[in-house]
C-alpha cells in the first residue's frame, strides 16, 4: 500500500513537472507571440545603459542596430508579453517609481492612455525629423495630447481586406484586385456580395470569420470620439456596425468564430469544419498591414501541412478605410538619460536609413549577430513591414514587386496598396479609454446577436459595464 | 556569568520574522487599501483627491457591482453545498468500519488530483472543450444528440454551470480529505459503545460524528467562504476575463481587477470593491463562528449527575 502510494506520488510529481515544461495553451491576442521575458544583459560597464521595455521582440532588432551606430551605448532590452495584459500591468505598476525604464513601447490599445497621462515626456523636438520624412499624420497624431508630442511610431498600420483568389473567381468570375474593389467597394456592396457567396457556395463559404473583424472598420470611421466633454457618446457609425454584424449573423454570412481563436485561424488555411465535420471556407479577412506577415502568412498552412492557401490571397482597400494596431515609442518622464532616449526614438522611428533597412529585410540574423553575438538565432526582421514615412515608402515600394510576400498574394505588391490606403487614415478620434469602452461592447453585442437580449438591453448592459470601469464618466 | 541569562525574551525573536512579514505584507496593504478606497487615485496620474465615500456611493449605485456580489454568492453556494454533500458521503463511506473499502489512499488521491492542476490549465482545457468548434460540439452533433452546434461559451447558464462544476470538481477532494481526517480522529470506542447500546448508522452519524467534527466543519466552511468570495482564476480565464457572457460569471474579484485594469487604472475604486468584499466576508465568517460556537455553558442535567 505504502509503496503504491510512493510510486503514484512519484508519477504525479513527474507528470506535474512534465506539464510544467509543456507550452501553456495561450490564447493569442497579439500578432507576435513572445515566449518568455528576454533580458539582454549589459556586457560592459563602461557603456551608457539605456533601458527599453517592450511587449514583442521586434524592437530588439532595432536596439541592436542602434548599438552599431552608437557603440558607446548598451541597450538593455526587456520583453514582457502582453498576451494576457502582463505588460500593461507591469508598466502601470512601476509608473512613478524609480524602476521605470527609459523608453517604453506602447501598443495601439493603450498608447493613448499613456500619452494622456502625466508619465510620458515631451519629445516635440523630434517633430522636425517627422516632417522631413513626411510621416503619415496619424502616426504622430496618436502620440499627441494637448498639442504635445509624446510618442512616435515606426509603422503605419492602415487596414485592408484580404480575400481568396480561387473563391473570388468561382463566385464573381474574377480575382483581379481592381475589379474586386469595385465589387466590394462599400458596405452595401459587401453585404450583397456576402449573399452571392452564400448562395453560390450553398452556405459552405462564409464571407467573414468573426463579427469582431468588422469593429475596427466602423470605429475608425466615426465622426465623434467615445467621450465628448466627459460624456459617453455613441456615433451613428457604431449603430451601423451593430446593424451590419446582425445582418451577417442572422443571414449566416459569418462563421461565428472568435478573433484570435482556433476557428478564426482555421479559416486562413481551409481547415475550418463545422461540428458535423463538413468543411467550410472563409472568403475574406479584414487585417491591417502587419496582419499579412504576422497573422495571415504564418497561419496559411495547416498544422499538419496538408492544407495551404499560399498564393491564393489578394488584398484590396475594402469597403472602408481604417487602421488597426501599431507600436509607438515614448520616453518616461523619470528618465535620467533624456537625450539618449530621444536619440533612440529618433533612430527607431524617424531615421530614413533605419526605416529602409527595417522594411527591406536588411536586418537579417547574420547582420545582427555581427553587432552583438548574443542575439538569439530567431531574431531578425523579414522584409515587408509597412513603415510610417512616406519618403521611405515611396523609395522602396517597387522593391517588393517580386518578393516572397507578393508571391503569397499571387503576384500582387501589397506595399503599393497600403501606400495608397495610408494617407486616408485618421486617428484623431483615438482616446485613452477607447480600448476599454470597445471591449465592454463585445459581450453585450454577442448576447444581442445570440438573441438572448434585445437591442435596448444590450445598450444598458454596455453602459453598466462602462460605468463600472470609468467611475467619473457621465453616462446617460 | 551566564547564569542569569533570561530565556523568556527569546520567544519574541523567534516570532519576529512572521510579525515583521505580516506587518509589511499583510497589515500595511490592508490599511493602504482602506486609505485608497477613500480617494479617486488612478495609476495614470500623479495627483489624487480624497473623495471620502464617493467610491462607495458609486459602487452601490452600480448594477455591475450588485451583479458581481450576487454572482459570487450564488456561484459559491452552488458549488459549496454539493461539495459538502459529496464530501460527507464519501468520507462516511471511506471511514465506515463495516464497509471496509479498499485502497482508500488511492481514491483519496484521485479525488484530490484536480486540485493539483493549475487553474489556468483547467480553464483553458474547458474553454477548448466547449468552444463552438470544439470537441464537445463535434461529439454531440456527430452522434446525433443535437442538430446544430451550441455556442456554449455565449450561453450564460452553461458557463455558470461550468464554473460551478469546475470549482466543485477541484475542491471536493480537499474537503473529503479534511472530513475524513476529522472522522478518523474520533475514537472508535465511541462507536463501539454506541453499537453495544443498539444505535443505528444514522444515529451514530447524527450524535457522534457530526458533533465531534464540528470544529473541522467550521474550518472548511470559513476557508471555503473566504476562497469563494475571492473566486477569480477560473471565471476570469474561462471566458474573456470580464465575466462574459452577460456578466454571468462576473465575480467580486474580477470586478475589482477590471477597475484596476481599465485604461486609467482606477485603484481607488478598485480598493473600494476590495474593502466591501473584505467587510462582507469578515461579517459572515464571524457570524458562522458565532452561530456554530461550542456551547460550553450548557447546564448539566440532574439525572446525569445522580448516576
Amino acid at each position: 500500500m505504502k509503496r503504491l502510494f510512493v510510486i503514484l506520488s512519484l508519477i504525479l510529481v513527474g507528470s506535474m513537472l512534465l506539464s510544467a515544461c509543456g507550452a501553456p495553451a495561450a490564447e493569442p491576442e497579439t500578432p507576435v507571440e513572445p515566449e518568455a521575458p528576454v533580458v539582454d544583459e549589459p556586457e560592459s560597464t563602461e557603456k551608457t545603459v539605456l533601458n527599453v521595455w517592450s511587449f514583442t521582440n521586434e524592437i530588439l532588432t532595432m536596439a541592436v542596430a542602434f548599438e552599431k551606430t552608437h557603440p558607446d551605448v548598451d541597450v538593455v532590452y526587456t520583453m514582457i508579453p502582453m498576451t494576457n495584459g502582463e505588460y500593461q500591468t507591469k508598466l502601470m505598476a512601476t509608473l512613478g517609481t524609480d524602476e521605470v525604464p527609459d523608453v517604453v513601447a506602447l501598443e495601439a490599445a493603450f498608447v493613448k492612455s499613456y500619452v494622456e497621462s502625466d508619465f510620458l515626456a515631451d519629445i516635440g523636438d523630434l517633430q522636425k525629423y517627422a516632417d522631413e520624412l513626411k510621416m503619415y499624420p496619424f502616426v504622430y497624431e496618436v502620440g499627441m495630447a494637448d498639442g504635445v508630442h509624446k510618442a512616435y511610431a515606426y509603422q503605419a498600420t492602415p487596414g485592408a481586406l484580404f480575400y481568396r483568389r480561387s473563391l473570388a473567381k468561382e463566385y464573381f468570375g474574377t480575382d483581379d484586385p481592381v475589379e474586386m474593389q469595385e465589387i466590394l467597394g462599400d458596405f452595401d456592396k459587401y453585404i450583397a456580395a456576402a449573399e452571392v457567396v452564400k448562395e453560390k457556395s450553398g452556405g459552405d463559404t462564409y464571407m467573414v470569420s468573426s463579427n469582431g473583424d468588422f469593429q475596427n472598420l466602423f470605429f475608425a470611421n466615426r465622426e465623434q470620439p467615445w467621450v465628448v466633454d466627459g460624456k459617453l457618446t455613441v456615433d451613428p457609425m457604431v449603430n451601423e456596425m451593430i446593424e451590419t454584424v446582425k445582418i451577417f449573423r442572422d443571414n449566416g454570412y459569418e462563421a461565428r468564430a472568435t478573433q484570435w481563436q482556433e476557428g478564426w485561424f482555421a479559416g486562413m488555411n481551409d481547415t475550418l469544419a463545422d461540428a458535423a465535420g463538413n468543411p467550410k471556407k472563409v472568403f475574406s479577412y479584414f487585417l491591417p498591414t502587419w496582419g499579412l506577415p504576422y497573422v495571415l502568412e504564418p497561419n496559411s498552412t495547416s498544422a499538419d501541412g496538408s492544407s495551404t492557401t499560399k498564393g491564393d490571397w489578394a488584398v484590396i482597400e475594402g469597403p472602408l478605410p481604417y487602421q488597426w494596431g501599431g507600436t509607438w515609442l515614448g520616453v518616461m518622464e523619470e528618465t535620467k538619460k533624456m537625450d539618449l532616449a530621444k536619440e533612440f526614438i529618433r533612430f527607431c522611428t524617424l531615421d530614413e536609413e533605419n526605416l529602409t533597412n527595417w522594411a527591406t529585410g536588411v536586418y537579417t540574423n547574420e547582420y545582427l549577430k555581427a553587432i552583438d553575438p548574443n542575439v538569439p538565432d530567431d531574431q531578425y526582421q523579414a522584409a515587408g513591414d509597412f513603415v510610417g514615412s512616406q519618403v521611405v515608402v515611396e523609395k522602396i515600394t517597387a522593391s517588393f514587386d517580386d518578393s516572397a510576400m507578393s508571391e503569397f498574394l499571387g503576384g500582387q505588391n501589397s506595399y503599393g496598396g497600403f501606400a495608397a490606403a495610408a494617407p486616408s487614415v485618421n486617428a484623431r478620434l483615438m482616446q485613452g479609454s477607447d480600448d476599454a469602452i470597445q471591449r465592454a461592447l463585445n459581450d453585450p453585442l454577442n448576447s444581442y446577436l445570440e438573441g438572448t437580449i434585445t437591442l435596448d438591453e444590450m445598450w444598458d448592459l454596455w453602459k453598466d459595464a462602462v460605468r463600472n470601469e470609468f467611475p467619473d464618466l457621465i453616462i446617460e | 556569568m551566564f547564569k542569569k541569562l533570561k530565556y523568556d525574551h527569546y520567544g519574541y525573536l523567534f516570532v519576529a520574522p512572521f510579525i515583521i512579514g505580516f506587518l509589511i505584507f499583510g497589515l500595511y496593504p490592508v490599511l493602504n487599501t482602506v486609505f485608497l478606497s477613500f480617494t479617486d487615485r488612478t495609476l495614470m496620474s500623479r495627483t489624487f483627491n480624497i473623495t471620502w465615500f464617493k467610491n462607495f456611493q458609486l459602487l452601490f449605485a452600480d448594477k455591475t457591482f450588485i451583479t458581481a456580489v450576487t454572482n459570487t454568492w450564488e456561484l459559491w453556494l452552488m458549488n459549496f453545498i454539493p461539495q459538502m454533500g459529496i464530501a460527507f458521503l464519501l468520507s462516511v463511506f471511506f471511514t465506515n468500519l463495516r464497509l471496509k473499502i479498499k485502497g482508500v489512499g488511492v481514491w483519496r488521491m484521485i479525488f484530490y488530483m484536480p486540485n493539483l492542476m493549475m487553474a489556468s490549465a483547467i480553464a483553458a482545457l474547458f474553454f477548448s472543450l466547449f468552444s463552438y468548434y470544439g470537441p464537445v460540439n463535434q461529439f454531440i452533433v456527430r452522434s446525433g444528440f443535437v442538430a446544430e452546434a451550441i455556442d456554449f461559451i455565449r450561453k450564460p447558464s452553461w458557463m455558470r454551470g461550468l464554473v460551478v462544476f469546475i470549482q466543485w470538481w477541484m475542491w471536493f477532494g480537499q474537503t473529503t480529505i479534511l472530513l475524513m481526517a476529522a472522522m478518523t480522529a474520533i475514537p472508535v470506542s465511541l462507536y463501539e459503545a454506541a453499537l453495544v447500546d443498539g444505535a443505528g448508522s444514522l444515529q451514530m452519524f447524527l450524535h457522534i460524528t457530526l458533533p465531534l467534527i464540528k470544529p473541522v466543519m467550521i474550518y472548511i466552511l470559513v476557508t471555503s467562504l473566504v476562497g469563494g468570495m475571492q473566486m477569480f482564476d477560473i471565471p476570469y480565464l474561462l471566458t474573456d476575463g470580464r465575466g462574459s457572457p452577460g456578466n454571468s460569471i462576473l465575480t467580486n474579484t474580477i470586478n475589482m481587477y477590471m477597475k484596476f485594469h481599465s485604461s486609467k487604472g482606477h485603484i481607488g475604486a478598485a480598493s473600494a470593491v476590495g474593502l466591501v468584499v473584505f467587510l462582507m466576508t469578515s461579517i459572515v465568517a464571524l457570524l458562522i463562528f458565532f452561530l456554530l460556537r461550542e456551547k460550553h455553558d450548557e447546564p448539566v442535567k440532574n439525572g446525569n449527575r445522580e448516576k
